[in-house]
């Protein structure tokens, strides 16, 4: 696993090049596992029983204790916009926890973190002018029409603050287990990589996960309230 | 114009950390095309109908629980309904107990008053028929004397005294054996 974002494939179209990176591979993989998971599981639907155990009960855990996180910092009336989160929270924490395996978190690199922050803001601008609507505008024009700009870089900066605080902590590990793979003799990188795989993937990932996701429903339930 | 697609396998450009150019831009809009279709399938195939599972079964124990209440509610309203029934069978019972205590308490007095009537009836056909014996055996007593009288008194006469005097002396006797019975 080297620093660089490998480039695996180029697509030409109509002289336009496309540049199939890792991280489109790798998010493909996690989108396969996710997806994989959730036909396994809607395919168990169907003998879930009342008395929840095993892996029902695991399911059930995952989407209820979500569910309650989004309806209790969205409320209930912007909690339609759950499943958008959802698959947020279960990417991240699966890019997180698969760079355990060595393959490169798609997180670390920075147009996936975008991506998501780019809806969250999208999100927070629809979500402002349905619910506030001219309230909404007035707020950029406050508390002078001349702050406009400042206010317009103020609300731009908080998805792009939020794709490279993800971005920069994920590349971090990442860098910080490259070098320590780099320099280190073989004989140590039996065992102790495994301390900083927990620490850099699984920890930080758990909370740099939350981080995003808590952030991302904060600044849109500030837009609409 | 060459709208084909071309794999460019032997010349892929060399991997980099970060980059602000137009591959930063189509990798984006690849991202956010993979985050949108990733969300729609793990909100249809899993998140919804999970969700909509527990809703299910939310309602369906909250029904349960609904039925529990009401159910107890009606055994509290029968258990409130008994303890009445309960209270007006004692209530109905001591009425009826102290009813049936007047009754016999009535019956016994007049079993008694009858008890006491035909004791003295007894009693008094007792005495009569004690004072009937009395008579009876007085009666008797003083025909039995008479009869022994008059036989002494028959021997005495017939050995001292003639015919006519005995027969004076008898009846002076009988007429005064007559008036003794007749005071008695």
């Amino acid at each position: 696993m080297g620093l660089e974002v490998d480039n695996l494939w180029v697509f030409e179209i109509a002289g336009f090049e496309i540049w199939i990176t890792e991280t489109i591979f790798n998010t493909w993989l996690i989108m396969l596992i996710l997806i994989a998971i959730a036909i396994i599981a809607r395919i168990k639907l169907q003998r879930f029983k009342e008395v929840p155990s095993g892996f029902q009960n695991v399911i059930e855990a995952i989407v209820e204790t979500f569910d309650n996180f989004v309806s209790h910092t969205l409320g209930e009336k912007l909690s339609y916009i759950a499943p958008w989160f959802f698959m947020v929270f279960m990417f991240l924490l699966s890019s997180a926890l698969i760079s355990v395996f060595g393959v490169r978190a798609p997180t670390a690199d920075w147009p996936t973190t975008f991506a998501l922050a780019f809806v969250s803001l999208i999100l927070m601008f629809f979500m402002g002018f349905k619910h506030r609507k001219g309230d909404y505008l007035r707020n950029f024009f406050e508390p002078h029409f001349v702050f406009f700009p400042m206010n317009l870089i103020g609300e731009l900066s908080k998805p792009i603050s939020l794709s490279f605080r993800l971005f920069g902590n994920m590349l971090s590990g990442t860098i910080i287990l490259t070098l320590y793979y780099a320099l280190t003799p073989f004989f140590v990188q039996i065992g102790i990589p495994a301390l900083l795989h927990a620490f850099f993937d699984v920890v930080f990932g758990l909370l740099q996960t939350y981080i995003f996701v808590i952030l991302s429903l904060m600044y849109i339930k500030g837009a609409a309230d | 114009m060459h709208s084909m697609i071309v794999l460019l396998a032997q010349n892929v450009p060399e991997g980099r950390v970060f980059g602000l150019d137009m591959q930063t831009i189509v990798s984006i809009g690849i991202q956010l095309f993979n985050g949108i279709i990733l969300a729609v399938a793990l909100s249809y195939i899993l998140y919804k109908p999970v969700k909509e599972f527990m809703r299910k079964r939310t309602e369906k124990i909250q029904g349960k629980i609904n039925d529990a209440d009401s159910t107890m509610a009606k055994a509290n309203e029968l258990i409130t309904e008994y303890d009445q029934k309960i209270k007006d069978i004692n209530k109905e019972r001591i009425e009826i107990l102290e009813a049936a205590r007047l009754e016999a308490a009535d019956e016994s007095k007049i079993i008694l008053a009858e008890a006491r009537k035909e004791a003295q009836a007894v009693k008094e056909r007792s005495l009569e028929s004690v004072s009937k014996e009395r008579k009876r055996l007085q009666e008797e007593s003083r025909l039995y004397i008479i009869e022994l009288a008059s036989l002494m008194a028959k021997e005495y006469i017939s050995e001292n005294i003639d015919d006519s005097a005995q027969e004076k002396i008898f009846e002076e006797t009988l007429a005064r054996l007559e008036d003794t019975q007749w005071q008695s």
